[in-house]
């Protein structure tokens, strides 16, 4: 794909025998706002993670705005914001200086970092919480930190691994909208999350990994279109939710039916 | 838990109000037990869960040891008192035995890894059972069981030296031993309570760390009062003889006090017994038996709150500012930001040296085991260098080489800082492979901080020993720090070089001992030993030539050699990060 933000080719990740990722071969355009959908333990967090740079793929090949890790990582690095899965916190100090120093690591200047910092702050309403540590933040409150500190130097591709994770429903919309509006100035975002409505309203692309596998891969539509043509008793007007697509794509039905079978749960 | 439903046998759920030993609570104590022998049966399939086996192994084996050595002293010290029917010095040892009991775990309390019954809440459990498991998962603790070993001592001295005397005290012990196992617990229900919040950990922590020091300076304090010589211990006896004459009608009134207390209680009861006063003695059981109930109260008081789904894991929020919230463009900045901002200037530029250095001040000023690790040796220079002074004799001369010694003592205390030096990153290590920062920036940076803040201890240190023993030869300071020259970035480069390829999680908030990697502390241990033979090597061979001005110039080309030896570790600190990069973010973002 041409102008592509992120693309991988045959992306495999080993841990001894497991086989976390395999094989996995995407492309996200610039500008687009992807969701990485998958059931727990699919191979979300170990594709981030060797999308960042933060794990050494076994086999295959990264590249983030047409350039592979390597040579040109710490160049990279800047181009890129993340919120990943440990979120990289620092509990020994305040969110101000969290800030200030993650800012100053991407190499922004005094002023930038300080007046940045203080607009997330007040975005993420933090900027009352200034006196408590880090470590002393609800799980929420560490959320909006890692975002702040993930997009504080400006990046041009976002990876957010459950950025909506524990994060009220008022900060949820304005995350929503900051990263909307990330994606009308050029961003690209690649997201992970659980919470299919929200991919449903942002994202115009998704994928779907399964035991490490890319199974699906396209714009909702095609999704859409796909999954319909393969239920029996779908009409191809009908308009499926993201929720119905994904439990088809990843054949959660057997499990519905069993639930069903649970006859003495009140 | 899910056996519990079918307990009933008909897959229905037990009566929930059966009351303590109802159905329903004997399958949750059953469910409870075999939780924890299947986490401790989980626990050993890995080579870490094994060793802790064999730590705790070996940390028992050092608890037998001292429990028979209570044991036995009690045992003696009970059928001495007993048979020479010294009744008025008995409560002595039962007052011994009570502050053993209470104390212990105290003083254990930050070392030790506490079962979080909780757990237990979520599921319908009576209080009653709770309060039970509460005080049964106690009985296991150090604490009791060395109070029951001493206890036994007690009885067996008793058993020795007056058998009539087996039931008295078999009662007495039995209702003593109850009080203490309901204190102990409602005591250590309130340290739990204050563990769960972090400010709290750390006051306790650091009360315990000065507990520590005081017990260690008290040494050199007893050791100078013992070289004293004759005529001041004579005046030291007729000081104690004139204290002891001045504070009788206090110790009286005490020992009047002490009787109603309950180590008092148990042996007046024993003592009545003797004296053919049955009664009375039933009377001070039963008011001691009362002690039990009230502390018994308190705890249950405790555990209510507890049971009734309290919550202090989350420390308390602190009140908002009444300004409200800040406007974004930052137009008023604040007083604290001015003076945020002008201490970060201080630090140098904007660079990401300066955020690293920046950064890991404030956390280091907000890490109480770290500061302790490296401040600790300080109050020893003064400990070894009381050693080293020759008491009542002031005029003779100092050990010559005592400065480089405390020198050495000031370097220990860097040991964890320079050889495990992202030990405190945990999840944040991921800013730096995130970062557009090399690695080799982040080293220097920290290198850097940790040099500066060892030659300000190096310096105190130094003053320290100064003060105490005079100042040494300038031959022997130009040599002592040309020798620190050498030793630091032998220290750096190997530091540097153990950091990224065996580094072990440090967790700032825990006082306790941390699981640390075994190889990053044997090898920084043998390169340390290294760097001090050398420096000892060459200072012996000065010192038999008497010309100590040549370890100046041997030190400074040893240095030469390790700062190349430094700066080519840091050069490829990249290389080694990378390649490491998985275990060791993987090793550092676990949780201890």
């Amino acid at each position: 794909m041409e102008n592509a933000a992120i693309q991988t080719h045959g992306l495999t990740r080993r841990f001894g025998a497991l086989t976390a990722v395999e094989d996995v071969t995407l492309s996200v355009a610039s500008g687009q706002f992807f969701g990485f959908l998958g059931p727990n333990g699919a191979g979300k967090s170990t594709t981030i993670k060797m999308l960042t740079g933060l794990l050494e793929p076994s086999a295959g090949s990264v590249e983030i705005l047409g350039r592979p890790f390597g040579a040109s990582a710490l160049d990279l690095k800047r181009q890129i914001g993340v919120v990943p899965e440990g979120m990289a916190l620092m509990g020994r100090l305040t969110a101000t200086e969290y800030l200030h120093f993650v800012g100053r690591m991407y190499g922004l200047d005094r002023h930038t970092t300080n007046q940045r910092t203080q607009e997330l702050l007040e975005f993420m309403q933090l900027a009352d919480e200034n006196k408590k540590l880090v470590t002393d933040f609800s799980h929420g409150m560490q959320k909006k930190l890692a975002l702040a500190a993930a997009v504080i130097h400006g990046p041009k591709v976002l990876f957010l691994d459950e950025p909506f994770e524990g994060v009220d429903a008022i900060a949820a919309g304005m995350l929503k909208t900051m990263l909307t509006g990330m994606i009308n100035r050029g961003a690209t975002i690649f997201l992970t999350t659980h919470v299919l409505e929200i991919v449903e309203r942002l994202c115009s692309h998704v994928a779907i990994i399964s035991q490490g596998k890319l199974v699906a891969n396209g714009s909702l539509e095609d999704l859409r279109a796909g999954v319909a043509s393969t239920l029996p008793g779908v009409e191809q007007e009908q308009r499926l939710t993201l929720e119905e697509i994904f439990l088809a794509i990843v054949g959660a039905g057997g499990q519905q039916e069993q639930a069903q079978e649970l006859t003495w749960l009140t | 838990m899910a056996n519990l439903v079918g307990a009933g046998g008909s897959g229905q759920p037990v009566a929930i109000d059966a009351g303590v030993l109802g159905p329903l609570a004997r399958a949750q104590y059953g469910a409870m037990f075999r939780l924890r022998w299947e986490m401790f049966r989980s626990g050993l399939r890995s080579i870490h869960g094994i060793l802790d086996l064999g730590a705790t192994g070996i940390a028992w084996m050092i608890y037998a040891f001292f429990g028979l050595l209570f044991g036995t002293g009690m045992g003696i010290g009970t059928y001495a008192l007993v048979s020479d029917a010294q009744w008025r010095y008995l409560p002595i040892l039962f007052w011994v035995l009570c502050f053993l009991w209470q104390m212990i775990p105290v003083m254990l309390a930050s070392y030790q890894e506490q079962f979080d019954l909780g757990i237990l809440l979520r599921f319908p459990v009576h209080f009653g059972s709770y309060y039970f498991l509460y005080l049964v998962f106690g009985l296991l603790d150090v604490s009791t069981v060395l109070g029951a070993v001493c206890c036994l001592g007690m009885w067996i001295g008793v058993a020795v030296a007056r058998p009539a005397l087996l039931p008295w005290i078999t009662l007495a012990l039995a209702v003593f031993a109850a009080f203490n196992i309901l204190l102990v617990r409602a005591i250590f229900a309130w340290i739990e309570r204050w563990l769960r919040q972090r400010k709290t950990r750390e006051i306790l922590g650091a009360v315990f760390m000065i507990l520590v020091l005081s017990a260690q300076l008290m040494n050199p304090a007893i050791y100078q009062k013992r070289h004293s010589g004759r005529s001041h211990s004579q005046q030291q006896a007729q000081q104690f003889e004139a204290a002891k004459e001045r504070y009788k009608p206090y110790l009286k009134q005490a020992n009047a006090v002490q009787k109603w207390l309950p180590p008092g209680l148990a042996a007046q009861a024993l003592r009545q017994s003797v004296e053919q006063n049955p009664a009375a003695g039933f009377v001070s059981l039963g008011v001691l038996g009362l002690y039990g109930v009230l502390v018994g109260g308190i705890l249950a008081a405790r555990l209510k709150s507890e049971y009734r789904g309290e919550s202090l894991s989350v420390a308390p929020g602190r009140a908002k500012s009444a300004t409200g919230s800040r406007t974004a463009t930052g137009a008023g900045v604040s007083g604290k930001e001015t003076q945020d901002r002008g201490a970060a200037r201080m630090l140098g530029g904007s660079g990401p040296i300066a955020a690293v250095i920046e950064k890991d001040v404030r956390a280091l000023v907000r890490t109480l085991p770290l500061l302790y690790a490296i401040g600790a040796p300080l109050l020893l220079v003064l400990v070894f260098s009381t050693v080293f002074l020759k008491n009542g004799a002031t005029q003779a001369p100092v050990f010559p080489l005592a400065l480089p010694i405390c020198m050495v003592y000031a370097q220990l205390g860097f040991t964890q800082v320079f050889f495990n030096n992202l030990g405190t990153e945990g999840a944040g290590i991921q800013v730096y492979f995130l970062s557009p920062t090399p690695i080799r920036t982040v080293l220097l940076a920290k290198n850097l901080l940790h040099s500066l803040l060892f030659a300000v201890v190096a310096m105190v240190a130094g003053v320290l020993a100064a003060l105490r023993l005079g100042i040494p030869d300038s031959a022997v300071i130009a040599a002592t720090a040309a020798w620190l020259v050498f030793s630091l970035p032998c220290n750096l480069a190997a530091g540097n070089i153990f950091s990224l390829k065996m580094p072990y999680r440090v967790n700032p908030g825990r006082i306790a001992r941390q699981r640390g990697s075994q190889a990053n502390a044997f090898l920084s241990l043998l390169v340390q030993l290294g760097v001090l033979a050398i420096g000892a090597s060459v200072f012996a061979l000065c010192w038999f030539l008497e010309r100590m001005w040549l370890a100046v110039p041997i030190f400074l080309l040893l240095a030469v050699g390790a700062v190349f030896v430094w700066r080519r570790v840091l050069d490829n600190s990249d290389a080694i990060a990378n390649e490491r990069r998985d275990a060791l973010m993987a090793t550092l973002m676990k949780e201890s």
